[in-house]
């Protein structure tokens, strides 16, 4: 199927690959028509965490109305959309499989081509939605509840994994720390609005790895702060989260900073769920002004998971390496370096 | 009148096209690639090669289950897909009455048995006659003592068929009045067959509306209702 892809291509966007299911539309890759997403957090807070099983079953009863709604929204027909992309991974087998069968039927139904998305991939396409005006080599700092990484992008589609978390995810142990103080779920925003109460020097939690290595580890953090809470047990919550929130900041704005001018980066990209947190945006943007280098931050309703930035990854990926085959199956596992 | 019938509640896939006057073309993989990548291509290739355009269908039948839950899903995504892209409802079908239907020319008791794994089984009851199989009961899940007891309550004997009358074949013979049928899997043929009835009655729903038949809740809402009790 050979088709132009420019800025006209209008391609819609599924996302099922953990707790939200997902469907926007897209026009040339930037231009966000609608985004819908359905959150699932309410039916997962009381396990603490997402359970797979309850994940599979809420995708499967909300993917046609979501896909329905991104539809009504963009105010277009449905026989405008030029392909259907969906994320085929990494993320839960069983919920990745809901949306990449619906894609799949839509594209057959539509005669238009499937494209399949890595999910990683996506969440940096998330920070170009606002602004495409990329000079490669860049730095992309990926920071979620299942992944830490830092990749050098020397252009669309080229990867080169520069470091990674060597235990936790740093979105992890947010949510380790507030199960741990109380705080709720998801703990990311919940340590985000605890820390603007506290005071994030009361406490000088270590900051691990800071050794000239582009490799994260968090555990130890997160056991340093179960330890100084056994010790100090009257101590403010608020204290302790934002001197958590600072310990993990300082270290990834310092090793994003590190791998930026190694590459000699024209700018760093932050993508993932924890690209949410304020205190993560303000210093990496303080750090990319100081440094004379672009920072490209997602929206805050763009960092957790969405379809927009994989209509706009499939955009990239349907221009630059054509449709995905029919029987491309869920990746669980996917990593982002493909090539 | 023209059907899709998607069938993925077991570890087989299968897709068929049919209407009043049968089968139009059928694939069947008994066992193979992953239901996720299988589904979509079986569709492709049923209607290329029947000279059909997914536009000219007037419903999509699809088995809900019981069964794989996450082979079950595969299925019923893509049906509710495409009855959304194409504006046209859906004819849910359960595992358990396209294995009974299998067996429309027995004439006795008909029991399809569907392996729930963790050694449980899903069956229902249904009489098979001149007029038909009907059903007897709600389908019902359980250890295979649970079968082999309300067999034996009924009294009367029995088909068996499906993959778990198979898993458990010498249990269910130790222990019941019954005989084994080699059916193991729904097939998509029946499901369509059972659906372009139905569907001549209007018998169907909006794809938003279709849920799956699970019979079994996820482990951990089970657990944690435990734990209530516990604390």
């Amino acid at each position: 199927m050979i088709m132009r892809v420019d800025s006209d291509t209008l391609v819609l966007g599924i996302e099922t690959s953990c707790d939200e299911t997902a469907a926007a539309l897209v026009m040339g890759g930037t231009d966000v028509i609608s985004s819908v997403v359905s959150s699932q957090i309410d039916l997962h807070a009381r396990f603490g965490g997402v359970v797979p099983e309850v994940a599979g079953r809420a995708h499967l009863e909300q993917i046609t109305p979501v896909v329905r709604e991104a539809i009504a929204d963009a105010g277009v027909d449905p026989r405008r959309i030029n392909a259907v992309a969906c994320t085929v991974g990494p993320g839960l087998i069983g919920a990745l499989l809901v949306g990449v069968s619906a894609a799949k039927a839509l594209a057959l139904a539509w005669e238009v081509p499937f494209v399949g998305v890595n999910h990683l991939e996506a969440h940096l396409y998330s920070a170009f939605l606002e602004d495409d005006s990329l000079e490669f080599p860049l730095v992309v700092l990926l920071v979620s509840g299942g992944h830490t990484l830092l990749i050098e992008m020397s252009d669309h589609g080229r990867y080169r994994l520069l470091g990674g978390t060597i235990d936790d995810a740093a979105g992890e142990a947010f949510d380790k720390v507030a199960r741990y103080l109380d705080l709720g779920y998801p703990g990311g925003p919940a340590i985000d609005r605890a820390a603007t109460e506290g005071d994030p020097e009361a406490i000088r939690f270590p900051r691990a790895m800071s050794d000239g290595g582009l490799d994260f580890s968090f555990s130890g953090l997160k056991t340093a702060v179960v330890n100084h809470v056994r010790r100090h047990p009257d101590v403010d919550s608020r204290d302790v989260a934002a001197s958590f929130q600072a310990a993990v900041v300082d270290v990834l704005v310092d090793k994003a900073r590190l791998a930026a001018e190694r590459v000699g980066a024209t700018g760093i990209v932050l993508g993932g769920g924890v690209a949410a947190n304020s205190a993560l945006r303000r210093d990496l943007t303080a750090v990319g002004e100081a440094d004379g280098r672009r920072v490209f931050l997602p929206g805050r309703e763009m960092c957790t998971d969405n379809a927009a930035m994989i209509a706009a990854a499939g955009w990239h990926r349907l221009r630059d390496d054509g449709p995905s085959p029919l029987d491309l199956g869920a990746v669980p596992s996917m990593p982002i370096l493909e090539s | 009148m023209l059907i899709l019938g998607i069938e993925t509640a077991t570890e087989s896939v299968g897709v068929a096209l049919g209407g009043r006057d049968g089968v139009l073309a059928s694939v069947a993989i008994a066992r193979g690639r992953r239901h996720g990548e299988t589904v979509a291509p079986a569709v492709q290739f049923a209607c290329q090669h029947a000279g059909v355009e997914l536009r000219d269908l007037d419903a999509v039948a699809v088995d809900i289950g019981p069964g794989l839950f996450t082979g079950m899903r595969v299925g019923i995504a893509t049906a509710k897909a495409l009855a959304m892209a194409l504006d046209i409802p859906v004819v849910p079908v359960t595992s358990l009455e396209v294995l009974a239907e299998a067996a429309e020319s027995y004439r006795g008791l008909v029991v399809p048995v569907v392996d729930a794994r963790k050694g449980e089984v899903f069956w229902s009851m249904h009489r098979s006659d001149e007029g038909g199989v009907t059903a007897l009961g709600e389908p019902s899940i359980g250890g295979v003592d649970d079968l082999v007891a309300a067999l034996g309550e009924r009294g009367q004997h029995a088909l068996c068929l499906g993959d778990g009358a198979h898993r458990h074949a010498t249990a269910l013979r130790d222990g019941a009045d019954c005989a084994l049928s080699s059916e193991r899997h729904p097939s998509a043929d029946v499901l369509v067959a059972i659906a372009v009835r139905r569907a001549l009655r209007e018998e169907w729903m909006s794809a938003d509306l279709v849920a799956p038949l699970y019979l079994r809740r996820p482990d951990a809402e089970i657990n944690w209702e435990t734990r209530e009790v516990r604390a």
